[in-house]
């Protein structure tokens, strides 16, 4: 019963690093392990795939497989008996994050280059009998020694710096592991210069009707904090607009009787990077909560103007933005023109406005030539997706795709919707401020440097 | 301080100076910084160095040859020869070899016990270290070592760590507890003991492993929960994030079993202050970031709080869509397991669950079955025109969701029934095989199910006309209709609803449509798929009982009959020849030219009346209402049967409600009420099987059976009727599935074959019996036509 282990197949379906697995039998691992790959192989597309496999078991406990895909790796994690798979995949998401922290990116060669590491990560975040162990970084980084350039010198030249601190000597004698009286954040922290950031990130996820019409839209937004303060700093963050926060995810620093009654985000941070809250933006009172009605304005409008025919169709697609201020950046357009589908003849150009507009996103790539150059498309044959990309978009600009595709069946079947994902700097859907922060330190006097940006982001789907 | 600091700095940084130079000193040859530790990994070497280095006196030969170990256990190598080399660094003073070592020592002391053995003293010895990581690791790797004999030493080492300073420690020997029980259940009431120790522990970083060991060893004792249950209520809010989960699993249970359940009666909601405690203390915890815990908090809410706050539940599930792909996936199942009960709740968000591009195969599925179950007169609009956009996905199992989705909701809201059909029809013109075919099928149980209301209503209600006309409108269009399933289902509903009494410009008998079906199919019999074929020759015989005068049709009759008795196909010839047999008495044309020489009466066999030819072709099938398969409905949310759709063994189970509870007073801590702890300790450790006095006490407070053995019966008993319950389910879902199959069989749109043939299927065999006989005696036949008769 509980989580039984972790395996990592690379991109192959093969075994990179597996946990222990000692309350099972060897052949466990393989049947989830082979479940997957047979699975991944049936399905159409990867994303297909069920996420939770039951795996049927000889013995009397049947079990399940719980797996995620991260960068070029499968996260598989095997649960026996009736375990909430939610349990699996937080924690799975917790595991990765901690690989992340440790390791920068998360790929099949850090995994190899640094496995020792990864092994004592296994023991000390999932204890044998099924249920997660340690899992707060900040704890973490005290009984498993993050690979550095300094370590890895060390460990060649047979030094091991850190585990002799860990061993109790040294200055971090005071700092053992788990000697903080705050699970989240290790004693000890010390830096020359005191800095806290703040980045709002918003996301908007959209779906717009033939019509034109908003069907439904959402902006989640979440709070990602770098804090790099000495000693134990209590922050407080309050907001000049809070009342636009709704759902709210804590991070377990966080007082919640505070929140609740203030709206004041009182904490004492972990050290480094970490996400404070998420948050949904929402314009109603409370009185009312039905999220149905749009409240945010998508920033473009697309004209699509798609025809199908025998063995083949036309599309003619302008897309025009709608902001006066801000430029988008990284717009891709996707469309997905169903099996079969080649042949593809496209053109794209920049249509009339904003021409004369300059603003900072266009001075910064003033060095790049202007007009049509910066869209670009392309079409991905195997997942028969043409994508069309345009690095920025200049407020009240309009540009436009137009072209052609034939496909081998009579009747063409693409997807009817335009997927357009869209970045946005300098700029939140809920305008949300930040009021005042306040670092208050019992022991030591310093004034931290504090910085808070937004940025934001978008996901819209247009049908056509 | 700083100064200290500064000073601890220059010591460590000469420190580390001297021992790089004495390094670089000895190893300078090897030094090469670009290698990492893939080279372990890579390096295929047969580790004949590995013993060398384990033996030699360097930390950093050592370091090297267990991470060298490590990768061969990671690349799936049996490495457990190097046991007693490796046992022996148990020891090492460096905490980085150390670490390895536990590692490997773990993973091969079950099969190496002897060796194990060796190394316990060091554990032993470890478990006294000042450093808590040490303390902490020597217990994990005693409780590790699955050897019966150290059972008594694990004991002991569990005790003493679980009075620990150490919160870690602390937690650690809770979770040793449980792997010390499957060892050695001897030790049950040694650790029950620790158990009920622990769980005064005021630490939140431990009480979740409490948690763990409680339900895995003594399941059965809530009375030890009753004293600490309110403590552990405002607790709750600090234990660290796994913590929680393990621990609402325990107070869910536990308020489930012991505290008295909400009544609601018409003034409102009357509900224990016991569980306003714990719904209270569980409400910040909606605010997690966790998705498991704010999966364990809904489950304490829905399962043991009053239905006025269900709803507080709903907003941080449909965060939870936001947070992965597959958290969605799995949370979309469980609101629908919620939604099943209490629609209303999520029916204002029925947006959130429209469907995205990316999604996945499961998402989608799921989706469709939420907006399905969420449908009402408000939404159905949207709703549907949500359903019907997305008949155009690339995915074909998508979009026969979409359809049989549609379906459902014009049953399910009488007043869309015609949005829906018109809609339907849309489809059935489409250039797509799958969208037709669905939508065909769909049609067809539409179609039943209103002209099933008719019989049932007598009175012809506006209902039925438009199913007539849908069915005109489809016999009009069947040149169109080119999927064979779609195909042979209009020709089958054509055949079977063509009767009509209307006088009409064309065949009497029989509304005008139905013989131009006949007319326009058999002109292109020979090309068509067998299933039409058949559907042809069924409507064929249909049409002619219906009016055996009319000459058109009996010519009709005879040419399609003629083709179908030398088509390739024996399924098809076999039909044939069947049906003209059945047909025999009813016209005078017949419809084998062969026949034409063969007398009537050397035919043989029965030869059945029209009356009796009708029942047999027309009511061969009774309407066949398509079920949900539905669920079994003691599923409950956080349980992975919902997502796998298979009921695991040891499902997790709500108790059932006592209705009472048992007495608040059991629950009044001494702790409240400020006495000295020492009486705490008394009662609360002592084993209530020796101690008469304490279940004197219990008695007296209850009035009732006492908490502590007849729980454990209580327990058993649902146990019981759990799995007879699953039992009946079973049953349940078994003869659901075969309905199933027999609508399967009716998409097929051959349903009405099958039921047909088994008819005619009896009728030949005693034909067939007959013909045995050759010159069958002239008796049998008034009794045969008894038998059918009746």
């Amino acid at each position: 019963m509980g989580l039984d282990g972790i395996i990592i197949l690379d991109n192959n379906g093969r075994p990179i690093i597996q946990s222990g697995f000692r309350s099972s039998t060897t052949v466990y691992p393989l049947l989830h392990i082979d479940a997957v790959n047979n699975a991944l192989e049936k399905a159409e597309r990867p994303a297909d795939v069920d996420p939770v496999l039951y795996i049927p078991n000889t013995t009397d406990v049947s079990s399940a497989c719980c797996h995620v895909q991260a960068g070029d790796l499968r996260f598989l994690c095997p649960v026996s008996g009736d375990v909430d798979p939610l349990l699996a995949f937080a924690f799975l998401q917790t595991f990765i994050d901690i690989l992340r922290e440790y390791l920068g990116t998360v790929s099949a060669a850090t995994l190899r280059d640094n496995f020792d590491i990864v092994y004592q990560l296994f023991e000390e975040t999932l204890d044998v009998g099924g249920h997660p162990l340690t899992t707060y970084p900040n704890a973490l980084r005290d009984i498993v020694i993050p690979p550095s350039l300094m370590n890895k010198l060390l460990s060649v030249t047979g030094t091991n710096f850190n585990s002799t601190i860990n061993s109790g000597f040294g200055a971090g004698a005071a700092a053992g592991p788990f000697s903080s009286p705050i699970p989240w954040r290790k004693t000890g922290v010390r830096y020359n210069n005191n800095e806290i950031y703040f980045d709002i990130v918003e996301h908007l996820k959209a779906i717009v009707n033939k019509n034109g019409v908003t069907l439904s839209s959402n902006v989640h937004g979440k709070i990602e904090a770098n804090a790099k303060l000495s000693g134990t700093p209590d922050c407080s963050l309050s907001f000049t607009n809070p009342q636009v926060l709704y759902d709210c995810a804590l991070h377990p620093c966080i007082r919640l009787l505070r929140w609740n009654r203030d709206k004041v985000l009182s904490f004492v941070p972990p050290d480094g990077r970490f996400t404070l809250m998420d948050y949904t933006y929402s314009s109603q009172s409370p009185n009312s909560p039905l999220p149905t009605s749009p409240n945010v304005a998508l920033p473009f409008v697309i004209k699509p103007n798609i025809e199908l025919e025998d063995s083949g169709g036309s599309f003619d697609v302008t897309l025009t933005s709608r902001y006066s201020t801000h430029a988008l950046e990284n717009v891709v357009a996707e469309l997905h023109l169903g099996q079969g589908a080649g042949g593809i003849r496209c053109s794209v150009s920049r249509g009339s406005g904003g021409g004369g507009f300059i603003n900072a996103a266009e001075s910064r790539n003033s060095g790049s030539s202007g007009g049509s150059n910066r869209a670009s498309w392309s079409f991905d044959a195997q997942r028969m997706i043409l994508r069309w990309e345009i690095q920025i978009v200049p407020p009240s600009s309009s540009w436009s795709l137009h072209g052609s595709f034939v496909t081998a069946n009579r009747a063409p079947r693409p997807s009817h919707a335009i997927r357009v994902c869209f970045d946005i700097s300098s700029h939140t859907y809920s305008a949300l401020k930040v009021g005042q922060l306040k670092v208050t330190n019992a022991k030591e006097n310093y004034k931290p440097y504090k910085g808070v940006r937004g940025r934001s982001s978008g996901e819209v789907e247009w049908r056509w | 301080m700083s100064v200290d600091y500064l000073n601890a700095i220059t010591e460590n940084a000469s420190r580390l100076g001297m021992r790089i130079q004495e390094s670089l000193s000895e190893h300078t040859r090897e030094m090469n910084l670009s290698r990492t530790s893939a080279s372990y990994f890579e390096a295929d070497d047969k580790g004949k160095n590995i013993r060398k280095q384990l033996d030699s006196s360097s930390d950093r030969e050592k370091l090297d040859a267990m991470k060298r170990l490590i990768a061969l256990i990671s690349k799936g190598r049996n490495v457990s020869e190097y046991f007693a080399q490796v046992v022996k660094n148990v020891a090492s003073q460096n905490l980085e070899i150390r670490k390895l070592v536990y590692i490997y020592v773990l993973r091969y002391a079950e099969q190496e016990p002897d060796l194990a053995l060796l190394s316990i003293n060091t554990f032993q010895k470890d478990l006294n270290d000042s450093n808590p990581f040490i303390r902490a690791m020597a217990l994990r790797v005693l409780s590790g070592i699955r050897v019966p004999m150290v059972g008594n030493i694990v004991v002991l080492a569990i005790k003493k760590c679980a009075a620990d300073f150490s919160p870690y420690v602390r937690k650690v020997a809770a979770l040793a507890i449980p792997k010390c029980y499957q060892l050695d259940d001897s030790h049950l009431p040694s650790l029950i003991e620790t158990i009920n120790k622990m769980l005064n522990d005021t630490s939140p970083l431990s009480i979740g492993s409490v948690a763990v060991a409680f339900e895995a060893v003594c399941p059965t004792r809530l009375d030890l929960i009753h004293q600490r249950y309110r403590r552990l209520c405002k607790l709750l809010v600090e234990v660290d994030e796994w913590g929680k989960v393990d621990l609402l699993h325990l107070l869910l249970r536990y308020a489930r079993t012991m505290l008295p359940k909400p009544i609601i009666n018409s003034d409102g909601e009357e509900v224990d202050q016991d569980i306003e405690l714990l719904l209270s203390s569980v409400e910040p915890l909606l605010q997690s970031r966790n998705p498991a815990v704010i999966l364990a908090a809904a489950q304490i809410f829905w399962y043991t709080g009053p239905p006025s706050v269900h709803g507080k539940v709903v907003r941080p599930l449909l965060r939870l869509l936001q947070t992965s792909k597959e958290v969605e996936r799995v949370t979309l199942s469980y609101i629908r397991v919620l939604a099943r009960t209490d629609p209303s709740l999520f029916s204002p968000y029925f947006v959130r669950f429209f469907m995205l591009l990316d999604d996945s195969r499961q998402v989608k599925a799921e989706k469709i079955k939420l907006l399905v179950s969420l449908i009402n007169y408000e939404n159905h609009q949207s709703i549907f025109r949500e359903l019907i956009e997305h008949t155009a996905d690339p995915n074909d199992e998508v979009v026969a969701d979409c359809i049989a989705a549609i379906g459902k909701c014009a049953e399910l809201i009488p007043e869309a029934t015609q949005t829906c059909l018109s809609a339907l029809t849309e489809m059935i013109k489409s250039n797509h095989d799958v969208v037709v075919s669905n939508a065909i099928l769909v049609l067809k149980q539409l179609v039943q199910a209103q002209l099933s209301q008719k019989s049932n209503i007598t009175s012809s209600t506006n209902g039925s006309r438009s199913a007539l006309k849908i069915i005109s409108s489809l016999a009009h269009r069947i040149d169109d209709i080119r999927h064979p399933q779609a195909r042979a289902c209009v020709i089958w509903l054509v055949g079977q609803y063509c009767a009509s009494d209307q006088a009409s410009s064309g065949i009497a008998g029989m509304a005008e449509w139905a013989p131009d079906v006949l007319r326009r199919t058999a002109k292109h019999f020979s090309t068509e798929d067998v299933l039409v074929k058949l559907q042809i020759i069924t409507l064929a015989a249909k049409l002619l009982v219906l009016n055996s005068t009319e000459q058109t049709l009996a010519l009709l009759n005879r040419y399609v009959f003629s083709l179908a008795r030398y088509d390739l196909n024996y399924d098809v010839r076999d039909r044939a020849r069947m049906l003209s047999s059945l047909l025999a008495g009813l016209t005078s044309v017949s419809l084998d030219y062969d026949d034409e020489l063969t007398a009537a009466e050397e035919r043989g066999g029965v030869v059945l009346r029209a009356e009796q030819v009708k029942v047999i072709l027309f009511n061969g099938k009774v309407n066949v209402t398509n079920k949900d398969r539905s669920e079994p409905s003691n599923v409950i949310i956080g349980s992975s049967a919902i997502i796998t759709g298979k009921p695991t063994l040891n499902d997790n189970m709500i108790p059932d409600w006592l209705e009472e509870g048992v007495e608040s007073a059991l629950r009044d801590s001494p702790d409240d009420a400020l006495s000295a702890p020492v009486p705490v300790l008394s009662v609360s450790s002592a084993d209530p099987l020796n101690n008469p006095s304490n279940m004197m006490v219990s008695d007296q407070n209850v009035g009732k059976p006492s908490p502590t053995v007849p729980n454990g019966r209580k327990w058993a008993s649902n146990l019981d009727d759990f799995f007879n319950e699953e039992d009946t389910n079973e049953d349940d879902e078994s003869s659901e599935e075969d309905e199933d199959e027999d609508g399967d069989g009716e998409e097929d749109g051959e349903e009405a074959d099958a039921v047909e043939d088994s008819i005619e299927g009896h009728d030949e065999e005693e034909i067939s019996s007959e013909d045995d006989s050759e010159n069958g005696e002239e008796e049998h036949d008034p009794a045969q036509h008894n038998v059918l008769r009746s």
